[in-house]
């Protein structure tokens, strides 16, 4: 009554290709809710640290409401509930050209984007205020004082939060199977569906997720070493890890 | 750096090398703990749902409780408790290898490759692959389906049939039966296939029956199956012969009527020669 362990079944048939579909789909999801997720992230938590009252309640309504509700149901919402809404013509043409990818973009892209302004926010906040009175003071306009010194300054600082959230971004998209975007994790499941080789499958998704967020850990952490300003980011200690 | 790469090629080797021990047969795990668990779902009337007073019932599960765990407390000499997990088609080998349940019992279909992995009983119902679809539309069948978008669920051997057979179909998989249902409703998807009973028991349990419409003829033969653990023929031989005795009784038939008769949950007459089919199962004692 042992489970008998069959490694091949991951390059026999389709299931390498499927994989590899898998891998493709989960990188454009992400990528694409990345950018969306970011871009809504630095603007809301920027907004959250200005002094005019309605624009700092505006943002703070998007980011308790859209981070406090699970991703699940935002899936679900965004593929479900939200098509009903649009004229018919354009339901059936976005029911053509994959809504469901689309309707996961939006979920991810929204909910992360919540959650990177809190981490824009803090950024942003960890910068003394007397560097932005000194910024107004030269004559700059608080817009100005933001584009060019205040959120340059915030982005190198956030590296690591940013990361953090950029992975769990990636591996939150597995959430997407759920309205049938054909992922990494949904791939897995083919394969234990066509081989009925549960774990062999699993093994091979948790390691190609774990490879995939280990690169890009990787690299953001150059990319930190690279973009650290000197004097406001002490020096790591020792430089094992 | 160096010492989180050999962190990571001891956690693989250790992940790759695990053989799920386990020294005891199905029935001696039942009779310690006391306890018979059984995976089924709750969205697949009339087998196995949660019915709207809140209660976890079905064919399948009457099928278990009547037959199958009489026998094993028979068996074992006391008295054995029935427990429920949910299972769904992509969870439930996991479930059985992991020892989390000890039977599924639901809508599997008993097919080859599967039995590479589990042990089935006999086929308790028998049914095929059909499509519901809104009252009207122009899908017929199989034959019919090219380009249009199909739900099917996650992991079932329908999904496998439609992609090898039509591939310009577009076919979103989901992973449970509300979800593609939902999805058909709104006009996600223009078909939703399944076998053609579980479809009758979402047409029944739908809020406007009359505007669904189940069409095709079979595209596949499902035989439902319970699963258990490969290689335990004393639990597997208690399981068929629950099946065996309620046939042969006549009990499985008055179930059948409970949930299947004109009277039940789903209509949907005994074919004549399921029927026999179902008979000749049974061995003589």
């Amino acid at each position: 009554m042992t489970y008998n362990f069959d490694w091949s079944v991951l390059w026999r048939g389709q299931s390498g290709l499927w994989l590899l579909q898998g891998l493709v789909t989960t990188i454009e999801i992400s990528v694409v809710a990345w950018v969306v997720a970011f871009t809504l992230g630095i603007f809301s938590g920027a907004v959250r640290t200005v002094s005019i009252t309605p624009l700092r309640w505006l943002a703070s309504f998007y980011v308790e409401f859209f981070r406090n509700v699970p991703l699940l149901v935002w899936m679900f919402f965004w593929y479900f509930a939200v098509p009903p809404l649009l004229p018919q013509p354009l339901q059936d043409w976005l029911f053509d050209h994959g809504a469901e990818f689309w309707a996961g973009v939006v979920a991810l892209g929204v909910y992360h984007g919540a959650r990177f302004s809190e981490v824009m926010r803090s950024g942003i906040q960890s910068i003394p205020k007397t560097l932005f009175e000194a910024a107004v003071s030269t004559g700059l306009t608080m817009a100005q004082a933001y584009r060019l010194i205040i959120i340059p300054i915030a982005l190198r600082l956030i590296i690591p939060p940013a990361t953090n959230e950029s992975l769990n971004l990636i591996k939150n998209s597995s959430v997407a199977l759920t309205i049938g975007v054909a992922e990494l994790t949904f791939q897995t499941r083919q394969i234990e569906t066509y081989t009925a080789k549960a774990f062999e499958a699993l093994t091979a998704g948790t390691l190609i997720y774990l490879v995939l967020c280990l690169a890009i850990a990787t690299t953001m952490s150059q990319l930190e070493k690279r973009f650290a300003i000197p004097g406001m980011i002490t020096k790591r200690q020792t430089g094992e890890f | 750096m160096k010492r989180l790469l050999l962190l990571l090629a001891t956690f693989i080797s250790v992940a790759g090398s695990i053989t799920v021990a386990r020294a005891e047969t199905t029935l001696e795990k039942i009779s310690q703990t006391g306890i018979f668990t059984i995976g089924t779902r709750t969205g697949s009337p009339p087998f196995a749902y949660v019915n709207k007073n809140n209660e976890w019932v079905g064919f399948s599960i009457d099928l278990v409780e009547t037959s199958i765990l009489p026998l094993i407390s028979k068996k074992l000499n006391k008295q054995i408790k029935l427990e429920k997990k949910e299972s769904a088609p992509n969870t439930r080998i996991p479930l059985l290898t992991s020892n989390a349940v000890d039977l599924i019992a639901e809508t599997m279909s008993d097919t080859q490759s599967r039995r590479e992995q589990v042990d089935f009983s006999l086929t308790f119902f028998a049914t095929g692959a059909q499509f519901l679809v809104k009252r009207g539309t122009p899908i017929k069948g199989i034959q019919t389906i090219a380009g249009k978008r199909i739900a099917a669920q996650q992991g079932s051997t329908n999904a496998k049939i439609i992609r090898e057979r039509v591939p310009t179909a577009k076919l979103l998989e989901f992973p449970d039966q509300p979800a593609a249902f939902q999805a058909l409703a709104q006009g996600q998807v223009q078909a939703y296939t399944n076998d053609g009973i579980q479809l009758a028991g979402l047409k029944a349990k739908a809020p406007k029956p009359d505007e669904w419409a189940i069409v095709g003829e079979f595209f596949s033969y499902e035989p439902y199956g319970m699963a258990m653990r490969k290689n335990d023929s004393d639990f597997r031989q208690v399981v068929n012969v629950g099946l065996m005795e309620a046939i042969e009784s006549g009990k499985y038939f008055e179930l059948y009527e409970k949930w299947f008769g004109p009277k039940g949950e789903v209509p949907y007459p005994l074919a004549p020669e399921t029927k026999r089919f179902l008979q000749m199962q049974v061995v003589p004692k």
